[in-house]
């Protein structure tokens, strides 16, 4: 007879989850964003876009100061991480309702393409964290002519 | 105002059902020592000129834009995380609320409503005759 135990942190269901994760984004691209319900999701959510020379990866992070954001690179690995506070950093009040999240978050984003890690730029408004990243100049596209 | 009698719009579910982009935004209510009841509320992406604050028969409503332009032209999104759009939330105001006294703050994408208690409605202690 086989025995044997699970370790702590193995999910059996794991794999089952990513796909039925990817099949929601697959067919229902809304179906991501509706997040906004009470709880769920992988915080912060993230948007990351391909373009011809740039990446860009959009985070949404109401709240947040960028004081308290820290990104950093490391070849092609984003990682994004900072702390949200509660809205009220007092004791003495009675919360009432309580949905929006606290705590430390990170978040790891493996980019498609070699960056040039000298000028990235990021910038915060409205909540929303814009992170431009130029592509290296080995991976871009290049047009080359036939003499 | 309680978490209990807070209500939101039947007609304004079904119209977020229909186009898929009206969100329900997150918020926190707390009441303060002094009876102040403060209302925060995610609204990313919306600016405070997007955002309107309406009190009406005992509702208060609030509605915002937190939808932008794209932050590049010709890119494939190669992963989605999250979706803009129009923020929509009401709630059913308390009597005890001072009307006239609400402010409003807006900062980071995340709005912050002070709702005052009419003096008329702070406790009393009644001494015993």
């Amino acid at each position: 007879m086989a025995l044997f135990r699970w370790s702590e942190n193995w999910d059996p269901f794991a794999g089952l989850r990513t796909i039925q994760k990817e099949l929601e984004r697959a067919f229902n691209r809304h179906a991501v964003g509706g997040y906004r319900g009470v709880g769920g999701g992988v915080y912060p959510p993230l948007n990351v876009y391909n373009g011809e020379n740039e990446i860009v990866v959009e985070c949404e992070m109401p709240g947040i100061e960028k004081e308290n954001i820290d990104l950093s690179i490391t070849g092609e690995t984003l990682v994004i991480k900072g702390t949200k506070h509660l809205s009220a950093d007092d004791e003495s009040v009675r919360y009432q309702r309580r949905e929006c999240g606290y705590g430390d978050f990170s978040r790891t984003v493996v980019l498609p393409d070699r960056i040039d890690a000298e000028n990235i730029g990021a910038s915060m408004d409205c909540g929303i964290l814009v992170v431009r990243m130029p592509k290296s100049e080995t991976t871009r596209s290049r047009q080359v002519k036939v003499s | 105002m309680t978490g209990k009698d807070e209500k939101v719009k039947p007609s304004a579910i079904s119209a977020g059902d229909e186009s898929g982009h009206t969100f329900s935004s997150l918020v926190d209510i707390y009441e303060e020592p002094d009876g102040t009841t403060v209302l925060v509320m995610e609204m990313p992406g919306a600016s405070r000129e997007n955002v309107d604050i309406n009190v009406d028969k005992g509702v208060l409503a609030i509605s915002g834009d937190g939808s932008r332009e794209p932050v590049l032209e010709k890119c494939d999104c190669i992963y989605s995380g999250f979706d803009t759009g129009e923020y929509f939330r009401a709630f059913a105001l308390s009597d005890e609320v001072d009307r006239d006294s609400i402010e409003a703050q807006m900062q980071n994408g995340v709005l912050v409503l002070r709702l005052p208690k009419a003096s008329k409605a702070a406790t009393k202690k009644i001494e015993i005759k």
